[in-house]
């Protein structure tokens, strides 16, 4: 205890003194510590509250549902739920119906509507009306009273300011209709299911809204207590074809990992500022422990021991953990507000609807970000720390030799690093696991090492060939700064070492933005051509699980424009866990305007075979997903038709929600059944018009003879949705890139400024034999044009290799995609001499902080 | 050089440092014989790099010799493990140098108390003892300063102060008057004979200067790393 | 009658569940008394005709289908058990014409209830579990089919009355029966041929008659044992819109089947300040199936003892001295087991008594004795069922 207390009064009299003596650099380098602990921190909590929304979303909806009944694309017919509920294993059965419609003239932001019956429900999910005015018992009643009632979610009530007994108008892609309030739904159990954006109507009511007579979504199953195996054979076995029963955990693992695996490439991204903060750090403390070398020596002459220095050293790096995770907090709740919205869109864009209303303080969460915090702190005071033990006591005699600091072998760790970039190779090879691109992560951690480790030899053979170039070039301090580059050993290293980490970053992510925004572009033009595209209203939200009605398709078919129809069906299927489009078109049309990205067999007779019916095509994430490739079989169960078709080739696809699967739709109907239209695009004939003005007054016509029953957007409007929704995803990246590399300067201000502190003798000696303060600040700045000049080279080597790893290896284990490489030459060649201004515009202050003492004092103190 | 019949407190054979350089070897001392008795106040004297301050590193524990054998106090110097030697600095020796190497963001008080507190002292104990000792050496109203207010004299007195605060057994002085002027000289060191005399310390001063030839017991003279036996030049 | 849901005083529950759902001449269906226009009353002559009457009568707000009885088994084991069908009308039956069209199959005006209890009086124990649906999709509903038979079903649970014989089927985890009942007497029709009044005004009344004397067979099923059974069972079925008359807190309902080859059936109406009703009456059916009417007057039941129930804290009658003046009768009617309470949180969201009985007594002199059904209503005070 005495021994804890003495530490720490030692500590605040060494260091925090100190610290607060030099507070400036201090503060940069906390509030770099904190920005990357803040990005870490604010990103974990945003995925966490998405992941926790989803999940509780998803559960709630689930309620007690043990087992459900679904025909896969397609609906279950609702003469199925009496003859599942008299069977003997079954409990209790309940049918559902559900889809996204919208406030008729409101916001447009679909939310979902449940269609339940409420008796056969009840042993399921758990609800209540909120109470109210009008309070009486048995209101839900209502819902099968009276035709068109519902009960609203506490959270549209409010948005929308509706009370009970109120109409509210819902749009859905049949029709819009009125519908009278029952009562608001009391924000517990299934009522938090989306955010509370749902709706309770009766099931009969579903169905005369959309229009599915007969059809029901789903059947979830309570079993009989002592359910056997064989009983469980018994109900599958009565199960008409196509219906699969699955547990209501599936769909929400398979949604959960997809989560999980975008919170961990999100995690390791924004680590990378925590990783850029722990630099900063480390040099900070390298520069205490190198200014104050003598002072170590007098506290060891006094008597104290070499591990008393190393604690006292590591105390600093704890220190600055703890106060940059606390300063963090603030930076994190101004983030977060960004973040949480960004985030909670991208996955809904990406891969599952989810609707955050607030963010979720999970102490898991803010635990892992305080302890990765002190870690990477402590981290970075090891070596530093390392280095004050070995102070000798004897140089409080001042005794000038400091023969016993031997140069350290630079050629050997370069050595060292260059059989760690090596590695990278064979460990780009293995594959990811569950969506989990680690070996990538791992081989761009050695890529991140070995160029750290690489770099004194190249700062040591850059000063060596240019010293003598630099006198002619820049004079004598030119070639001064030269000689310091060459010796300075691995101090400056780290710094470069920092630089080469942000370089490569910026430049591996420019590149790998650029061929993933090319190929995305490529793929948008010749897969997703069209000039317009016509689905029921609210068709892709609702997974297109309602086909146009034969009226429609009869107008769309005789209209007076002169158009090519491509008809289509996607259906939202999976294959295991791995959720996939089966996209049913007619290719011969299709191909005549548009194309595929072919990435394997894009021979003719594929193509050939693909028209005739022969066999599928699949995405490159469909087959990295599944391990399916050309020449295997495809099998799936499509509503009541079992498919087993050949893969005949693999096309690239950007879709976000899983991989694709396509086929001629023709030759579906004829060799399964009658797929119906769940969308049509419109090619137009003519290529020579003004297309904008055609497609518009294409429309006009659709509309004039369908009335506002379809959903339409031209191609050109949607391709630049695609690009927007790729840029937005790529916003929350650039915003970590950005954070980076605010901290990478900070940390270029921070090193020069240790270079300049802890020669201050040094310094003082040239001045003394006659350098102006003019040259001796000339040879600052040439330091740090070598020197950053040296970590851009060398961070732009690592950034290609580091592309090629985005590009190749990461995005391929973890969303199963690569690109079209494509090296962005225009954005490099101009963000490059940026950086180094930046870099050098970040080497200022410590120019400026030479003499910022007059020489004399610095004598007397020594 | 003379040999007492008290008791030895510094005993040393063949006394050897060797520095190397790059790729050549610098003598620090050579072949050094000594015994030096308790409560001697030793000048140790000799040009600017003779080994003085050589000596005296390895005296103190500070440094750790290429050969030959060293007593101090008992302690067998040569073969003590690293933290033996720590203590040995906490406990037997007492440093003042030419530079004062106070550390700076500590208050006088503080750099005073601090040897003791490294030995694992109580500080309410300590500081009374401190006080006293910065209050006999004249730095009563001192004691709050940092060390950059001070001036030369003030921090060699200081600096004495914090080589006292754990009574060591032995002073060793590293050229003390060097960076005072001649008055300050004189204070410092009749201070440290006054130590000699009154509290009874073996003190051993390595200086090129005079001042402290008049307090002397044992003069010792150093040349080019080797004890001499003729008369110090210097 | 026979419906217990009288009297759960509903103000104070907080669950909309379903409580609460409905039936009958009780509060429940006070909630929907707003719309009471469009439905048909009860006002008048019956003129119940068979086989069409044993089916629902689509319009009037509520109606049922009650089944009890007192069986044996081989081994000696006695056992009483109930199947009852409730269906209760959401809207008038001219609502229909609202509807979206087409309408959906899911759509309809009509929800279905069961209960279903068996008493094992050697055991001590009773059991009891209940249904609901509503009549769409042939989940529940009530169908006369070719062969002139009448089934009412809710789920796997039946009845089926035909033309010889009528066939009950219920099962549950715990329980389950199924038992061929044949008629020894033509439908009773009690009040005027049918016509039974509730109440002071004329369409306080229901439709109501019954088979008073089933002979039974088949077998039970209970914690997965097995038994074939033999007995004696009583049919109520009952139909109207109205609700109880203002004051009317519960009812004692009495059917009881006696050695001599007579049944009788007596409700008593419990006003709120401890009288009888008026319109509290009866029906003595003699050995050829001749009924009687009894009012008010021609019969008194003395209450001898009593029981609370753990569950709901009510305190129930569980003996009696029921005596019929003009007939001489003198009977004693003692519970055959304490505790016979059904709490229906699933459907009816209504707690009442219904169990088994044993009778002694004298008629004209002659020592007789019987078993046979009481239900007790209005006893409990309302509960919330959690939702």
């Amino acid at each position: 205890m005495r021994s804890l207390v003495f530490f720490l009064r030692l500590f605040s009299w060494f260091s925090l003194r100190h610290i607060g003596k030099h507070w400036f650099q201090a503060m940069l380098v906390l509030f770099g510590i904190a920005l990357g602990a803040a990005v870490f921190t604010s990103v974990r909590l945003s995925v966490h509250a998405s992941l926790r929304s989803f999940t509780s979303s998803m559960n709630h909806i689930a309620g007690r549902t043990e087992k459900v009944l679904a025909r896969p694309g397609g609906f279950l017919p609702e003469s199925l739920v009496s003859a599942i509920i008299n069977h003997p294993s079954v409990r209790n059965a309940s049918p559902m119906l559900s889809g996204y419609v919208q406030h008729f003239g409101a916001d447009k932001e679909p939310f979902l509507l449940i269609g339940i019956d409420p008796i056969l429900d009840r042993p399921f999910r758990s609800w209540q009306i909120a109470k109210g005015k009008p309070r009486k018992v048995g209101m839900w009643l209502d819902l099968l009273k009276e035709p068109y009632t519902l009960i609203l979610g506490g959270a549209l009530a409010r948005q929308y300011g509706y009370a009970p007994g109120e109409k509210i108008k819902l749009e859905h892609s049949r029709q819009t209709v009125d519908f009278r309030i029952v009562g608001v739904l009391a924000p517990e159990n299934l009522a938090l299911a989306e955010g509370g954006r749902l709706a309770l109507t009766d099931i009969a009511t579903f169905q005369e809204f959309t229009g599915l007579y007969g059809k029901i979504d789903r059947i979830d199953l309570r079993l009989q207590p002592e359910q056997t195996a064989e009983n469980f054979q018994n109900i599958v076995s009565t199960l008409p074809p196509g219906v699969i029963m699955s547990s209501p955990s599936e769909r929400r693992e398979s949604g959960q990992a997809m989560i999980r695996a975008y919170q961990l490439n999100l995690s390791i991204l924004s680590f990378a500022s925590l990783f850029v903060g722990m630099f900063l750090v480390y040099s900070l403390v390298a520069l205490n422990a190198a200014s104050r070398r003598h002072e170590l020596a007098i506290l060891r002459s006094t008597g104290a021991s070499a591990r008393l220095l190393f604690l006292i050293f590591l105390a600093q790096g704890t220190v600055f953990g703890l106060a940059g995770w606390l300063l963090a907090i603030p930076i994190s709740s101004f983030l977060i507000k960004y973040l949480l919205h960004g985030v909670s869109q991208t996955i809904s864009t990406l891969f599952v609807r989810v609707t955050v209303e607030q963010l979720s303080l999970n102490s898991w969460e803010i635990f892992l970000s305080f302890m990765v915090t002190i870690f990477i702190s402590v981290l970075a005071a090891y070596l530093p720390a390392r280095e004050a033990m070995q102070v000798s006591p004897k140089e409080a005699l001042s005794i000038a030799e400091h023969s016993e600091q031997a140069d350290k072998p630079t050629l050997r760790l370069a050595g060292l690093g260059i059989f760690f970039i090596v590695l990278v190779w064979p460990l780009s090879k293995l594959p990811g696991y569950a969506g989990v691109p680690l070996p990538g992560y791992i081989a761009t951690l050695l890529l991140f090492t070995g160029f750290a480790m690489l770099s004194p030899w190249i700062l040591e053979q850059l000063g060596k060939a240019l010293a003598p170039k630099l006198r002619r070039l820049g004079g004598m301090p030119a070639y001064l700064a030269g000689r310091y580059i060459r010796g300075s050993g691995n101090r400056t290293a780290i710094s470069v070492g920092a630089l080469i980490t942000a370089v490569a970053l910026f430049v591996s992510l420019v590149i790998m933005i650029h061929s993933f925004r090319q190929t995305v572009q490529l793929w948008a033009y010749q897969t997703v051509s069209g000039d317009l595209f016509a689905t029921t209203k609210m068709g892709e939200v609702n997974q297109f699980r309602y086909p146009l009605s034969p009226e429609v398709i009869r107008t769309l078919t005789t209209l007076d424009a002169p158009v090519d129809l491509v008809p289509n069906r996607r259906y939202f299927l999976n294959y295991g866990k791995f959720p996939y489009e089966f996209e049913l078109l007619d290719v011969v049309t299709f191909l005549r305007y548009g194309s595929y990205v072919w990435l394997k067999g894009p021979s003719e007779t594929a193509i050939h075979r693909l028209i005739s019916g022969d066999g599928v095509i699949v995405s490159e994430v469909f087959s990295n997903r599944t391990g399916l490739t050309v020449g295997d079989l495809f099998r799936a169960q499509i509503e009541t038709s079992l498919v087993e078709l050949p893969i005949l080739g693999v096309v690239r696809d950007y879709r976000t929600q899983g991989g694709v699967v396509f086929y001629a739709m023709p030759h579906f109907k004829r060799r399964f059944h009658d797929p119906k239209w769940g969308g049509v695009r419109f090619f137009l004939r003519n290529r020579n018009q003004n297309l904008d003005a055609a497609v518009v007054s294409l429309r006009r016509e659709i509309i004039e003879k369908c009335g506002d029953q379809l959903g339409m957007i031209s191609g050109k409007e949607l391709r630049q949705s695609i690009l927007k929704v790729f840029d937005e995803t790529f916003a929350i990246t650039t915003i970590l890139l950005f954070i980076a590399f605010v901290i990478a300067a900070l940390g270029i201000t921070t090193t020069l400024a240790v270079l300049v502190l802890e020669r201050t003798s040094q310094l003082n000696t040239l001045y003394a034999v006659g350098a102006s303060f003019g040259q001796i600040r000339r040879m600052i700045f040439w330091e740090s044009i070598l020197m950053v000049i040296a970590g851009e080279t060398a961070g732009f080597l690592c950034g290609l290799i580091l592309s090629y790893l985005l590009v190749f290896v990461i995005n391929r284990q973890s969303f199963g995609w690569t690109f079209l490489y494509g090296l962005d030459l225009k954005a490099l060649v101009f963000s490059l001499p940026l950086i180094i201004l930046t870099a050098l515009m970040a080497a200022l202050p410590a120019i400026r902080l030479v003499f910022r003492q007059p020489p004399a004092m610095l004598l007397r103190e020594r | 050089m003379r040999v007492s019949e008290k008791k030895t407190v510094i005993e040393t054979k063949a006394l050897t440092r060797i520095y190397s350089l790059g790729d050549s070897e610098v003598i620090g001392i050579s072949s050094i014989n000594l015994e030096i008795a308790a409560r001697e106040l030793v000048v140790l004297k000799g040009n600017s790099g003779s080994g003085k301050s050589t000596l005296l590193s390895l005296l103190s524990g500070l440094d750790r010799p290429t050969s030959g054998e060293l007593k101090v106090a008992g302690h067998d110097l040569i073969k003590a493990p690293e933290e033996q030697l720590t203590r040995f600095r906490r406990e037997v020796v007492g440093m003042v140098f030419q530079n004062f190497n106070l550390l700076p963001t500590l208050s006088v008080l503080e750099n005073v108390c601090l040897p003791a507190l490294l030995a694992g002292g109580w500080p309410e104990k300590i500081e009374p003892k401190a006080i006293d000792l910065l209050q006999w050496l004249g730095l009563g109203d001192r004691m709050a300063h940092q060390p950059a207010q001070l001036s030369g004299g003030e921090m060699q007195r200081t600096a004495i102060a914090r080589a006292l605060i754990n009574d060591p057994a032995i002073i060793l002085a590293d050229e003390p008057t060097g960076n005072l002027d001649s008055r300050n000289g004189q204070l410092v060191i009749q201070l440290l004979a006054e130590l000699h005399r009154t509290r009874e310390r073996t003190v051993i001063i390595a200086t090129h200067s005079n001042l402290a030839d008049a307090f002397a017991t044992m003069e010792i003279c150093l040349k080019d790393g080797m004890i001499t036996d003729t008369t110090c030049e210097v | 009658m026979k419906a217990p849901f009288l009297q759960q005083k509903s103000h104070k529950r907080k669950t909309l569940i379903f409580g609460i759902l409905l039936l009958s001449l009780g509060t429940v269906l006070q909630l929907f008394a707003a719309d009471d226009s469009g439905y048909f009353s009860v006002t008048g002559p019956c003129n119940l005709e068979f086989p069409k009457d044993h089916g629902s009568h689509s319009g009037y707000r509520t109606e049922w289908w009650y089944y009890t009885g007192n069986v044996d088994s081989e081994n000696g084991n006695r056992f009483g058990f109930q199947l009852t069908f409730f269906r209760s009308q959401l809207s008038p039956a001219g609502a229909s014409r609202h509807w979206p069209k087409p309408a959906s199959q899911w759509r309809t005006q009509h929800i279905y209830l069961a209960h279903a209890a068996i008493s094992d009086l050697a055991g001590g124990r009773h059991l009891h579990a209940e249904e609901s649906s509503r009549g769409a999709l042939g989940l529940a509903g009530v169908a006369l089919n070719e062969t002139r038979i009448t089934t009412v079903h809710l789920k796997n649970w039946y009845a089926k009355i035909g033309p010889e014989n009528q066939h009950l089927k219920a099962a549950t985890d715990r329980f389950a029966f199924d038992l061929e009942l044949i008629p020894t007497k033509k439908p009773i029709l009690h009040g005027e041929a049918g016509y039974s009044r509730k109440g002071r005004a004329s369409e306080s009344a229901s439709c109501y008659y019954s088979f008073t004397r089933l002979k039974t067979r088949g077998s039970l099923t209970l914690n997965g044992k097995t038994f074939a059974v033999e007995g004696l069972s009583w049919m109520d079925h009952e139909f109207s819109t109205a609700p109880l008359e203002p004051g009317i807190v519960g009812w004692d309902w009495f059917s009881l089947i006696l050695s001599d080859r007579t049944e009788l059936m007596v409700y008593v109406l419990r006003q709120k300040d401890g009288t009888i009703n008026p319109a509290s009456s009866g029906t003595f059916v003699d050995p050829d199936g001749n009924s009687r009417h009894l009012t008010k007057e021609e019969f008194r039941v003395l209450v001898l003892d009593s029981w609370k129930s753990p569950n709901s804290e009510a305190l129930y009658p569980v003996r009696w001295r029921l005596s019929v003046f003009p007939l001489s009768m003198e009977l004693s009617i003692v519970s055959n087991l304490a505790d016979q309470e059904l709490q229906t949180t699933e459907s009816t969201g209504v707690t009442y008594w219904e169990g088994s009985v044993s009778i002694t007594g004298t008629a004209n002199d002659h020592r007789i004795e019987g078993q046979g059904y009481v239900e007790l209503t209005g006893y409990a005070k309302a509960f919330d069922a959690p939702m």
